[in-house]
């Protein structure tokens, strides 16, 4: 056992305010047992309702953008683009941190290359909006909706509408096929 | 029409639509699993009831949050009632928020606003 090594994690997740960690697999079942322990968690402290109320509205965004577009399953090495696999479960990390005022919320996953210009295209529109643009593109986002389920559009303008900053977002390429597709949302 | 009532769940809403009353809630909170499993029946069963043509209806949003898919349900929601009370029905709708929760009533004035026949009231939520 390496009680040093899982110490020296902790150490670091502390170092950086990071109070709630989930790396692993990432299924539904997985969204809602987390989010329970987490409202449970914000509940407990002496957070107001706002804030609470925004920080579990991001994490349900994270969690489900990564559910439904992460290029990789958890159980497998299965690096196939979500239609061409089966089922919901998916591979990501997210983190929940504070920093001052400022409660921060990390998400990572694994994302097929080809989707890398749409998503840099989508957030990129979203820092440059103001509240009032931000409210009239959600809304025509969601009128543009064909389907009930569909879009990451109209998440991420979910987060971008809860945070206190614009959505910061980095892409690092892992290889010709695959990128590693980080987003920070602040409260 | 028999009413329809569906229990709150960790992810979804309490559905009270009673129909014979003319009265129709949902409470709780929204981020089903599967958006469309949970919101198609109560699309069904608004429809029917609405092709009646009753001659008045209340529904209640009594929502604490809800995720961008279900944002989609709820606009639905809302353009059926919509037509519903172009059509001649008088319909009020009131979206109740907790008043801590300023994004919640924002996007209630959002919704709010694109109704052209409904009678839409914004109200604060007894927490």
């Amino acid at each position: 056992m390496r009680a040093s090594k899982l110490n020296e994690l902790q150490s670091q997740l502390h170092s950086q305010g990071i109070t709630f960690a989930y790396c692993g697999c990432i299924t539904e079942n997985i969204l809602t047992g987390i989010g329970s322990a987490l409202k449970n968690k914000l509940e407990s402290e002496d957070v107001d309702t706002r804030t609470t109320r925004s920080i579990f509205a991001v994490f349900v965004e994270q969690m489900q953008n990564i559910i439904r577009y992460s290029a990789r399953q958890a159980s497998t090495e299965d690096k196939r683009p979500m239609k061409e696999s089966q089922g919901h479960s998916r591979y990501g990390i997210l983190t929940i941190g504070q920093v001052g005022d400022d409660f921060i919320i990390h998400s990572g996953n694994l994302i097929v290359a080809a989707d890398v210009p749409g998503i840099r295209a989508r957030l990129t529109d979203l820092q440059n909006k103001s509240p009032e643009e931000l409210k009239i593109a959600y809304k025509s986002q969601l009128r543009n909706l064909q389907e009930l389920e569909e879009g990451a559009g109209v998440g991420f303008m979910e987060i971008a509408r809860r945070t206190s900053r614009p959505i910061e977002f980095e892409f690092e390429e892992v290889d010709d096929e695959h990128t590693f597709f980080a987003i920070k949302a602040t409260i | 029409m028999d009413a329809l009532e569906i229990p709150a769940t960790t992810r979804t809403p309490q559905v009270s639509f009673d129909f014979p009353a003319h009265r129709l809630r949902l409470v709780g909170e929204s981020y089903p699993e599967d958006v469309t499993r949970f919101y198609h029946p109560l699309f069904d069963a608004l429809d029917a009831y609405l092709q009646d043509s009753p001659p008045h209806c209340r529904f209640d949003f009594e929502l604490i949050y809800f995720n961008s898919s279900s944002a989609k349900a709820i606009m639905l929601l809302m353009d059926k009632l919509d037509q519903a009370a172009l059509r001649g029905c008088q319909v009020d709708v009131y979206w109740f928020h907790d008043p801590e929760d300023d994004t919640m009533e924002e996007l209630g004035v959002d919704f709010g606003e694109d109704l052209r026949a409904v009678n839409f009231r914004l109200e604060r939520m007894v927490v």
